[in-house]
């Protein structure tokens, strides 16, 4: 029965035009969609790359004018720029801490959107206060972007339901059920049958046309596995799909009805689930206010001000390593202000905190009750293949948190001990280099989707009994 | 071949098919005669399996239907009324289609010979099914049982809508089968084709079997008398 | 025969247990996402009420400080939540909701709601809006999809056709009965939300007009919609062509054409990204007066020139401190600085409000999206209403502190401190978002688009149903 049903579905597809449409569809949308995504990533290269440059660029000119410093030479730039000073330095002339894009960053926006790739923390800012947040047009936000992810969490399950929502209902209702069903094979069967070869060609396609996008977008230093990825994950997406319309084309009826019922089960899987999750996300662990946050931060950094000298002197007291070498006892604006900042911090660490852990608590979450949507596991699994999931820019974010915190000590050695910055200084600033979280979590994701279909094509084969003993007709 | 005992359907408060025993054996062709709603598809729709019956048993080759339906349509071909193939496929491709799903692997001169055997013109075999009438298609389902060396054929109103002498050319394709022992039943409103096919006769009514006769024992004019009479049982009465 | 066949197409769908159960669900979602709103409107309120409080209180209570220093302390801008908000979320959750207003510097909104949520938040809400802008078009298609085809398929239609049936009265049944209830659920939507908001506490800027404005853009939407629905099921040769294409609209109207818009427009007309525009802003302000920076080129210039106005030939002579006279015009350059960046990006926008306009071609999603938010004080026009405000506030709060260091202290003297009651006397920051009819002023564009919708989807459901 296999071979035929092979021979002739492909027969059949072919002369129906199916697959020259599905070739052509799969071709335009995933061709669009990469190239979209694609361009975003190429602009955030530039824009990292210009920016690196320009830091590049501003360091000749703070060497030249050190250089001119240390051989007593008049400079025209404003007495407190100039960079002998290292709080100057440490201000004015802060590094590119960038989040490099990974390799796979085409594939989903995710939070890309959202989110900034670089920074330049200085000594002065508040961590807490860095935007992290990139200068985009909400409307962009709202709306989303059409990149491969969209096309295969949103747009495949619906074509899988065009493609296969009516398998065994149009032969009822063109009548040729009736003579197939005379013959001595299982329907089941051969409804499964049809559906896997509507699977296997729909894999096809979309294998050739999914791997021929890549090839012509690029991808830089062949990272194959991370493909194979995106390929597993959207197969076993695709046969969840194809399960749920085996277990319709089964027990629902005329081809409105399947269609409406698919239909129905996408709105629930694609648009419901992740937004109650995401609603009941936000009631169960709410985020407290970032306004009153802001309250509170004022209100503290009051405090630290009135008690400013009381802040520094025991400051001192604690880090006497800071100061080891000081003998002038020169206190400037800085040395006040450097020391109540971290006060500042250490006491708003737990409120700064409060967003974090609550931001785990929600995404720790929404990770076990993911697998109550296949839609949000595999776009989760995309985001995380192309580090652009909201775990990828908290890890950015810790690092950039640890990178400006080493960029403040840096230089508080040099303020507290009253020492000029000199150009042979130059080459120990702190680097930054951006290390992507590890694990993807792929594997686990495709192993997730293919359990929940296969449980499903066995709910199809389990409830044979009941169904038999009606009679395929009955209804 | 075919044979039923007490075969009851209920749909409900309605009971399509009452208690109905009827047995044709191999080389018999019985037509089944009755109104609209006596209880004829549902009879065939029984044997095949497509709705379970309530009660009695229906078996083919000895064979319980409802137990083992897909072993005991091995033996069976269906027409039904309007019978349905792929449009997208051609004659040929159909044969071959249905055949080969049910383990037949066939060369394609046996393909040709069976669509010749069962009267289709030659240069329809490589034409899209779509294109085909009614009386064509029924040639492609003769070749499908002829393919299969069927040993039971069940017809509904294989002839309502033909024209006379495609229903002519039917009735002859039928006459071959039975002389190569197939036992075959039909469920029509034909009278006269009934008359010119059948070897056995059955009348249904409210899904009993009211009337059985042997076809060569009556006459066409003594045949649509009892017809209409059991049609009208209560009006004769009264 | 419009009512006849209206009543019998009810009927119909009533009778079908799909229908019945489809609406079922869609108003429990409406309840549900109407009950979520107004417990986070009020939520919000409060806390925005609490922060504008708050902040109030810390900058009267500054104490004895020198204005400039205050300056640099700076005090908040808060937004409001508008009532209409409950029904379109609009961009809120993707813009900051509070702007730190502070010396030499205009920032950006921060803290946007959805840069604290997880990934799930980007699949959307459960919102009214979300219901009212894709739920219900694809009820109207469960609905509708089948209208004509299914009488092709039962052969009723012949038999109507021979009873001498007008086309047209018939197809207007058919469109009623998928227009009233429509009507109905969403009249009762709007209606319930009306009476919530007005019984709300606080409410303040709550109108009845903008609701029902809202109202009558959804029903133009949904008419849209039924009529295309209607156009293809008179057209399709089966029921399942007439679904799979109504659905394909849908999926083109609602999800494919406001993302593709969204990467057209960002690739055609970019933002820079937030580094870039610092960078691009500290360039122009360096060209221009800085006020802590006396030794500047354009400090000289000032100074002289300030020297001729007053016939002195010592800043120390003027009546005023010109050290604060300086900060002030240093901050009016820096203004001017962040005006042109901030014009820039309004300019963007601007170019791609253009692409989005131009796609409401295939989509007539995308204009009622943007009224829906623009009416519900949700969209990214009253965003910029409400920051430009704060720099209007902004710019006339350093106005007022650099006047009273000027005009209260001599050249020089910057550890003048002003009297701890000063503060008191700045007035507060309030702001009134755009009334409703410059809101409709504004958005004609996508009225006009709207419009076209309707009077050619119109007209072309009159053809096709006239040679049905
Ligand atoms: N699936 C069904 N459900 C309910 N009633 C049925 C069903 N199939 C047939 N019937 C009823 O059973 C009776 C016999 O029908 P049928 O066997 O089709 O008659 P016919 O002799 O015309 O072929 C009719 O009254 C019909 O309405
Ligand atoms: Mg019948």
């Amino acid at each position: 029965m296999l071979r035929y049903n092979f021979i002739y579905e492909l027969r059949i597809l072919l002369r129906s035009r199916w697959i020259q449409l599905l070739s052509l569809l799969l071709l335009l949308l995933f061709g669009f969609s990469a190239f979209n995504g694609k361009e975003k990533v190429e602009k955030r290269k530039v824009d990292i790359a210009a920016a690196k440059q320009e830091v590049l660029d501003t360091d000749q000119s703070m060497l030249k004018l050190l250089d001119s410093v240390e051989r007593g030479m008049a400079v025209s730039a404003s007495p407190w720029t100039i960079p002998t000073s290292p709080m100057a330095v440490a201000n004015y002339y802060p590094r590119v801490v960038a989040m490099d894009p990974q390799p796979m960053a085409f594939v989903s926006t995710g939070q890309a959107d959202i989110f900034t790739h670089y920074v330049k923390p200085t000594a002065t800012g508040d961590d807490f206060a860095l935007n992290f947040t990139e200068m985009t047009s909400p409307v962009q936000l709202l709306f989303g972007s059409f990149d491969l992810a969209f096309v295969i969490v949103y747009l495949l399950p619906l074509l899988i339901i065009a493609f296969s929502y009516n398998v065994l209902s149009s032969e009822k209702e063109s009548g040729s059920l009736r003579l197939l069903a005379s013959q001595p094979i299982s329907i089941r069967k051969w409804v499964f049958q049809k559906l896997i070869l509507r699977f296997f060609w729909l894999s096809v396609l979309v294998v050739t046309t999914l791997v021929l996008v890549i090839l012509i977008v690029g991808i830089q230093p062949l990272e194959w596995s991370k493909v194979f990825g995106l390929l597993g994950l959207a197969l076993s997406y695709m046969l969840f799909w194809f399960s749920l319309a085996f277990l319709v084309n089964l027990y629902v009826g005329s081809s409105a009805k399947n269609a409406v019922s698919l239909l129905g089960l996408w709105v629930v899987f694609v648009l419901l689930v992740p937004s109650v999750l995401n609603q009941l996300a936000g009631t169960l662990y709410p985020m407290p206010s970032r306004t009153l946050m802001i309250n509170e931060m004022r209100e503290r950094k009051v405090e630290a001000t009135k008690r400013q000298d009381e802040i520094l002197d025991n400051f001192l007291r604690d880090h006497p390593e800071y100061a080891i070498n000081d003998s002038t006892q020169t206190r400037s604006f800085y040395h006040n202000y450097m020391a109540s900042q971290k006060v500042v911090k250490e006491e708003l660490a737990p409120i700064v905190n409060a967003y974090e852990t609550q931001l785990k608590k929600q995404q720790s979450w929404s990770r076990q009750l993911q697998w109550t949507s296949p839609a949000i596991v595999v776009q989760e699994s995309l985001n995380n293949l192309s580090g652009t999931s909201t775990a990828d820019y908290e890890n950015y974010r810790r690092q950039v948190i640890a990178f400006s915190e080493s960029w403040r000590e840096h230089f508080m050695s040099f303020l507290y001990n009253n020492t000029l910055f000199k150009s042979e200084d130059h080459t120990n600033l702190p680097q930054f280099q951006y290390h992507a979280l590890g694990q993807s979590g792929v594997p686990k994701a495709i192993l997730i989707l293919l359990a929940m279909a296969l449980v499903l094509l066995g709910l199809g084969f389990a409830v044979q009994g009941a169904t038999r003993q009606k009679g395929i007709l009955a209804d | 071949m075919i044979s039923t005992k007490d075969l009851t359907k209920k749909f409900g408060d309605l009971t399509a098919v009452d208690h109905l025993s009827l047995s044709v054996k191999e080389g018999e062709l019985l037509c089944l005669l009755g109104a609209n709603g006596a209880g004829k598809s549902t009879t065939i729709n029984m044997l095949l399996n497509f709705v379970a019956p309530t009660s009695g048993s229906a078996t083919i080759n000895g064979l319980d239907a409802t137990r083992h339906p897909i072993k005991t349509k091995e033996f069976i071909t269906y027409i039904p009324e309007n019978l349905m193939l792929y449009p997208m496929l051609t004659a040929i491709e159909n044969l071959d289609y249905f055949s080969g799903i049910t383990g037949r692997q066939l060369a394609q001169s046996s393909l040709t010979g069976f669509l010749e055997e069962a009267g289709l013109q030659k240069d329809a075999f490589h034409k899209r099914i779509s294109t085909f009438s009614k009386g064509m298609r029924q040639k492609v389902g003769i070749a499908i049982a002829l393919a299969k060396d069927t040993k039971v054929l069940l017809l509904d109103e294989p002839t309502s809508g033909l024209d006379p002498k495609a229903s002519n050319e039917f009735g002859n394709l039928l006459q071959k089968l039975r002389g190569k022992g197939v036992a075959i039943l039909m469920a029509t409103h034909d009278l006269f084709r009934a008359k010119v096919v059948a070897t056995h006769i059955g009348i249904m009514k409210d899904g009993k079997l009211v009337q059985q006769f042997v076809a060569d024992d009556i006459s066409l004019p003594q045949l649509e008398k009892t017809y209409l009479e059991t049609m009208n049982y209560k009006e004769v009465l009264s | 025969m419009i009512i006849k066949t209206f009543v019998k197409e009810t009927k119909e769908s009533w009778r079908d247990g799909r229908v019945r159960i489809a609406f079922l669900i869609v108003l429990l979602l409406l309840a549900m996402a109407v009950w979520v709103g107004v417990r986070q409107y009020q939520n919000v309120n409060e806390q925005y009420r609490t922060a504008k409080n708050t902040e109030r209180i810390l900058w009267d209570n500054q104490g004895e400080k020198n204005p400039h220093s205050a300056a640099h302390y700076g005090t908040y801008a808060f937004k409001p939540k508008y009532p209409l908000s409950l029904v379109d979320q609009g961009v809120d959750k993707y813009v900051g909701t509070s702007i730190f207003l502070e010396a030499h510097k205009r920032n950006e909104a921060q803290f946007s709601a959805a840069a604290d949520q997880t990934g799930l938040a980007r699949f959307g809400d459960l919102t009214p809006d979300f219901i009212l802008l894709f739920i219900i078009p694809l009820l109207i298609i469960l609905l509708g999809y089948n209208s004509f085809t299914k009488e092709r398929e039962m052969g009723t239609y012949t038999l109507l056709k021979s009873q001498g049936a007008s086309n047209w009265k018939w197809a207007m049944g058919k469109w009623m009965s998928l227009f009233i209830p429509i009507f109905a659920i969403t009249a009762l939507l709007f209606l319930i939300t009306g009476i919530l908001l007005s019984n709300l506490k606080d409410f303040g800027v709550f109108k009845w007009q903008s609701l029902l404005t809202m109202f009558v853009i959804y029903m133009g939407y949904y008419i849209i919609f039924i009529n295309i629905v209607l156009i293809i099921s008179s057209r399709a040769k089966k029921s399942g062509i007439a679904l799979v294409l109504s659905l394909s609209v849908w999926i083109l109207a609602c999800l494919a054409a406001p993302k593709a818009a969204s990467n057209i427009a960002e690739a055609k007309h970019p933002y820079p990204t937030r580094q870039e525009f610092a960078a691009n802003v500290l360039k122009d302000k360096k060209d221009g007066l800085d006020g802590h920076n006396p030794w500047s080129k354009e400090s000289k210039l000032l100074e002289q020139q300030v020297l001729a106005e007053h016939g002195v030939d010592s800043l120390h002579q003027l009546p005023f401190n010109f050290d604060a006279y300086r900060m002030q015009k240093g901050e009016e350059h820096e203004a001017e600085v962040y005006f042109k960046h901030y014009n820039y990006l309004k300019d963007q926008f601007a170019q791609q409000s253009k692409v989005y306009k131009g796609l409401a071609i295939i989509s007539p999603y995308l204009p009622t999206r943007f009224l829906s938010m623009a009416v519900a004080q949700t969209d990214y026009a009253t965003h910029w209403d409400f920051a430009d405000a704060a720099e209007d506030y902004r710019i006339a709060t350093q106005k007022f502190l650099n006047d009273h260091f000027a005009e209260n202290s001599n050249y020089g003297d910057w550890s003048y401190q002003a009297d701890a009651n000063f503060w008191v006397g700045l007035p507060s920051f309030e702001y009134d978002p755009p009334e409703l009819g410059e809101i409709l002023t504004d958005n004609t564009s996508s009225l006009w688009i709207l419009g076209a919708w309707l009077a050619l989807s119109f007209s072309i459901l009159l053809i096709t149903t006239k040679t049905i």
